[in-house]
């Protein structure tokens, strides 16, 4: 063997012991571990020599590795100190260090505070932010499967015109599972609407949103059942389950396995076969009964239309992969068994693709929740975007914090140079100081973490309700969340005061104990840098904050096109108060408190789906657009106080073919008188497709009678879209809704009288309704949500700004004790000294300003396109945001500077 | 009195500090146990073992040279002091006491 190639023992072995062994050991373990290493190597081979090695190293590890000699004499011991061994293994310097550190924290008790608010506030938000990210990041992962689960997605293209739709049809689900190998199961849901589900023995009439399932459903994915069995459960005809929620409230407790329920939709009583937990929070999931499938498999009817189609899409259907199987194959081969089973008409591209079960509530723009009854809302989705700011916003806070913490003790450092100097001289090493620094930034925000924990519990109630979660931190929080607010907290602590540590530990000892000064150029440029930065972001919030402000007051308040106050919505459940609605609206009309009362299939400001139809002029079939509908009656225009333009307004049943079209809608027909043109309805929309209005397929045709003033009849955030007012009675969708205008005077005797009458027309009917201003409240309530959470983190940011300034502000003006005595004692006034302190400050707040505003123009614009009806960037909105940084800063400046300009120079030239 | 007592992994080590005399270290102890016990015994336990003889004053110990083969690091070398030998004679003692105190039929009487 020659001997450059001889092995050497493992380096990283060596290196581990090196730094564990105490010093006095050091030398002979290491020589002695390579001793044998070479012996073995020789006799044994090489692998086992380096085995045997690290085997040795383990069996070292004991206490008298690192103990230091038991000898007293530390001074004059042969290794007096030995600050190579890590210091948490020598229990006597952690110690010291702790010491040190609780010494030095409370004697500045000012910083302290300081510093510890600022980490505190700081790991708050983070915090905050985190949990109501780790929800939205987790959602429908409760499943265990959760990773083999998707959801068949169907893509359709008509003639250019493309929808994707998440839904899909029976044979899809039932043949799908048996032909492509890679599917272990699949399941099937249909959200069939909203119906009376009554217990018998205490018949209370309430709808419930009730959801067919088939009897997969619950194998395939996790909701756990407190009763039946999830095999078992959905496989009867006539079986249901329902939820605990339900289950109080029907029957007041939750042992009801094998009652039985009616359910307006069956003649047959269902019977409970089992009870569902309540959903988590962070499911996408929100049905609350179960109907089993095979309730209606038997009949003729179903096994001709639904059960044998291909093609439809009247199910969410949701599939189960055998582990590594690749999704995409699956969904090209699901497209091709859809296509050999159908011929779709020419022009038109049918494809079918899976979707994560995990991408449902973030990853699901663009696609339509389909598969639901028009009573039925969509899946609540999350929006990707606002989780990204969010996530931007939480480690800027975080950051703020830290560097605020940098900043305070590099600032602070120059009063603790003598200590420092101190310390070298009597033979600290530099290594030691650098641990005395990171322990007592360590110490910092251990504590502040535990602030920001208490914190956080107390915030979290008042967090839940506006975020609309139910959000907890303590032991039963996941192990994820902790494992990052440690790694987080011990990153802060390592990262801020790693500066501070390394740069004062540098300095030779006999300059710092001459006297010597940190230079105040270079190290404030950094700071000043600091502060211009944490000012910019607090000025892009603050500005982003107003503009969000007074765009919700503006969505909140503009002119909607008809009067929304004071109007009482009330909706048709049942068959009574739908054929009878003649004589209900007429007893209506006659209190005295009703203004006005109309019957329409929707209303403005609608919360449920719209229906939209396809419409073109007689003979033009090609130029078909697409226009929502209305149907409503006479009365429609005087309730809602909706201006009429043109034209005339509906009369009498005689004008049950005749529509009012909105502007929008007449521009698109280039009419602009309304003289009883023709159109032709040959299409409206059914769950996210089109079909005929008449089954013979004849086009329902209109004419125009009137035109409207464009009214928002939707969200301020989309535009305003054609619109046809249809009479009420019409074939495309009947009445749904009275809409009484009511007197602002005694609201809940009127409400009495009209719950009344309805149900003397129809005892069955349950007395829904809603005043439309709080629904169309609604519609910006998440906008609303977003504002508060901007306004408090923009406070946040100020919060923690202002304390970094005010350290600051306090360093500098200590340091130049000497200069305002001097200026003081040469004839300089108070108020010239003041100004010339702050002045400094309030130049670095002018700077973050001039960068501020460009970025917060760029992007309040960006955000602003969002909404089709928004309000202009206005100069002020910046300016004041501007003033208020100025103001604040100059506050917590001018204290500081005050005080300093106040000080007799008597006292400040006294000393040296 | 704990101090002087030897426990029987002491009293083996200190046994071989004696046997290796002059070249008494570590790995001259790992080696001479290991063969004579038939055993692989480990560097951590001689060093410990060590340590607690030096600290009882049963040993004493000094830096040897430094070898090519450890690195160019420097051996700890031990000697039995006094107080090490009179150990180890009074545990022999002990044992050679209680050998002469076994009855003769204690062992392999009845196979007579």
């Amino acid at each position: 063997m020659s001997h450059q190639a001889r092995p050497q023992p493992p380096r990283w072995a060596q290196r581990l012991l090196a730094w564990i062994a105490a010093a006095h050991l050091r030398e002979e373990i290491l020589g002695d571990l390579d001793e044998l290493f070479h012996q073995r190597a020789q006799r044994q081979g090489y692998p086992k020599a380096r085995w045997l090695y690290w085997l040795d190293v383990l069996l070292l590890l004991h206490p008298r590795l690192w103990r230091r000699p038991p000898d007293q004499s530390t001074f004059l011991h042969q290794y007096p100190s030995d600050s190579s061994q890590p210091f948490f293994l020598r229990p006597a310097m952690l110690r010291n260090y702790l010491t040190i550190a609780f010494r030095t924290l409370s004697r500045n008790k000012l910083y302290t505070a300081l510093n510890i608010a600022g980490l505190t506030f700081g790991i708050t938000c983070f915090l905050l932010i985190g949990l109501y990210l780790f929800d939205e990041l987790t959602f429908d992962q409760h499943h265990s499967r959760a990773n083999h689960i998707y959801r068949v997605i169907e893509h359709k293209v008509v003639k250019g015109e493309a929808t994707t739709l998440a839904a899909a049809s029976y044979k899809l689900a039932a043949e799908s599972g048996k032909t492509i190998a890679q599917i272990e199961n699949t399941t099937r849901l249909s959200r069939i609407g909203r119906a009376n589900l009554i217990n018998p023995e205490n018949p209370v009439n309430f709808q419930e949103t009730v959801t067919n399932a088939d009897e997969n459903f619950l194998s395939i994915f996790d909701f756990p059942l407190i009763q039946g069995d999830k095999y078992t459960a959905l496989k009867e005809p006539n079986s249901i389950v329902i939820n605990e929620d339900l289950a109080m409230r029907l029957f007041g407790h939750t042992q009801v396995l094998g009652k039985t329920l009616q359910f307006s939709h069956l003649d047959a009583p269902l019977k409970v076969t089992g009870v569902l937990k309540n959903h988590l929070r962070n499911s996408s999931f929100d049905f609350n009964s179960l109907v089993s499938e095979a309730t209606y498999q038997n009949t003729d009817f179903y096994k001709q239309t639904v059960a044998s189609g291909w093609s439809s899409a009247d199910f969410s259907v949701y599939v189960l992969l055998r582990p590594n199987t690749n999704a995409e194959t699956v969904s090209s081969q699901l497209t091709r068994l859809v296509l050999a089973n159908v011929k779709p008409e020419p022009g038109t591209h049918l494809s079918y693709r899976l979707q994560a079960l995990s991408d449902i509530h973030l990853h699901s723009e663009g696609i339509i929740d389909g598969a639901r009854n028009t009573n039925v809302e969509a899946m609540a989705q999350g929006s990707l975007f606002y989780i990204r700011i969010f996530l931007f916003i939480a480690l800027f806070v975080l950051g703020i914090a830290g560097i605020n913490y940098m900043n305070l003790s590099t600032a602070r450092a120059s009063n603790r140079l003598k200590e420092i100097g101190v310390r070298k001289s009597i033979g600290a090493q530099r290594s030691q100081l650098i641990y005395q620094f990171l322990v007592e930034a360590l110490l910092i925000t251990v504590l502040s973490l535990v602030a920001a924990l208490l914190l956080v519990n107390i915030l979290l109630p008042f967090f839940n309700s506006f975020v609309k979660k139910q959000l907890t931190l303590g032991w039963g929080t996941d192990y994820r969340i902790w494992l990052m607010t440690l790694g987080a907290t011990l990153l802060i602590g390592l990262l801020s005061g790693s500066y501070p540590a390394l740069l004062l530990s540098g300095f030779k000892p006999v300059l710092l104990l001459k006297g010597m000064k940190i230079n105040p150029r270079g190290s404030l440029s950094l700071r000043k840098v600091l502060v211009v930065f944490q000012f910019t972001i607090s000025t892009v919030l603050m500005i982003g904050t107003i503009v969000l402000y007074w765009q919700v007051r503006f969505m909140n308040t503009t002119d909607l096109g008809f009067n929304k106050d004071q109007l009482v919505v009330i909706d048709v459940n049942t068959g009574t108060a739908r054929d009878r609605f003649e004589t209900i609206k007429a007893d209506m009309a006659k209190i005295p408190t009703v203004k006005n009362v109309s019957v329409t299939s929707r209303v403005p400001g609608e919360w449920k789906m719209i229906r939209t139809v396809k419409m073109h002029p007689p003979g033009k079939a090609d130029d078909q657009q697409i226009s929502y509908l209305i149907g409503a009656d006479k009365d429609f225009l005087k309730t809602f106080e909706v201006d009429l333009l043109k034209g005339r307004n509906f009369v009498n049943p005689a004008d049950s073919m005749s529509v009012l079209l909105n502007e929008t809608a007449a521009r698109l027909f280039n009419l602009t008188e309304p003289s009883g043109q023709w159109l032709e309805i040959p299409t409206l929309s059914w769950g996210g497709e089109f079909r005929p209005v008449n089954p013979d397929n004849t086009p329902f045709k209109v004419r125009v009678i009137g035109i409207v003033k464009d009214f928002h009849f939707q969200s301020l955030k989309a535009k305003i879209e054609p619109l046809v007012l249809a009479y009420h009675q019409n074939p495309i969708h009947g009445i749904d809704y009275y809409t009484v205008r009511i007197d602002a005077n005694g609201i809940s005797q009127t409400l009495e009288k009209l719950q009344s009458i309805l149900q003397k027309a129809d005892p069955d009917e349950p007395f829904e309704y809603h005043f439309l201003d709080q629904q169309l409240a609604v519609f910006y309530q998440e906008d609303a949500r977003r504002q508060t959470l901007l306004i408090w983190v923009a406070l946040a940011t100020i919060f923690i700004a202002c304390l970094g300034l005010f350290g600051l502000a306090t360093y500098s003006t200590e340091q130049r004790t000497k200069e305002v005595g001097v200026r003081k004692v040469l004839g300089a006034s108070t108020v010239s000294l003041a100004t010339l302190l702050s002045g400094d400050f309030l130049k670095l707040v002018l700077v973050a300003n001039g960068i501020a505003f460009p970025i917060a123009w760029w992007v309040t614009g960006q955000w602003l396109q969002d909404y089709a009806y928004h309000i202009d960037l206005e100069w002020w909105m910046f300016a004041l945001a501007g003033v208020v940084a100025m103001l604040i800063a100059f506050l917590t400046v001018s204290y500081q500077s005050i005080k300093a300009a106040l000080v007799n120079p008597v006292r400040s030239l006294r000393s040296e | 009195m704990k101090g002087t007592q030897l426990g029987e992994f002491e009293e083996l080590v200190l046994l071989a500090i004696a046997l290796l005399y002059d070249d008494a270290y570590s790995v001259a102890v790992v080696e001479e146990l290991g063969q004579r016990l038939e055993r692989p015994v480990s560097l951590g336990a001689v060093h410990r073992t060590m340590q607690r003889l030096e600290e009882k004053g049963l040993v004493n110990s000094r830096f040897g040279e430094a070898s090519a083969e450890r690195g160019g690091r420097r051996k700890r070398l031990y000697t039995v002091t006094m107080t090490g030998e009179q150990a180890l004679q009074e545990a022999r003692r002990l044992r050679n006491e209680l050998w002469a105190g076994i009855p003769k039929t204690a062992f392999g009487g009845p196979t007579l």
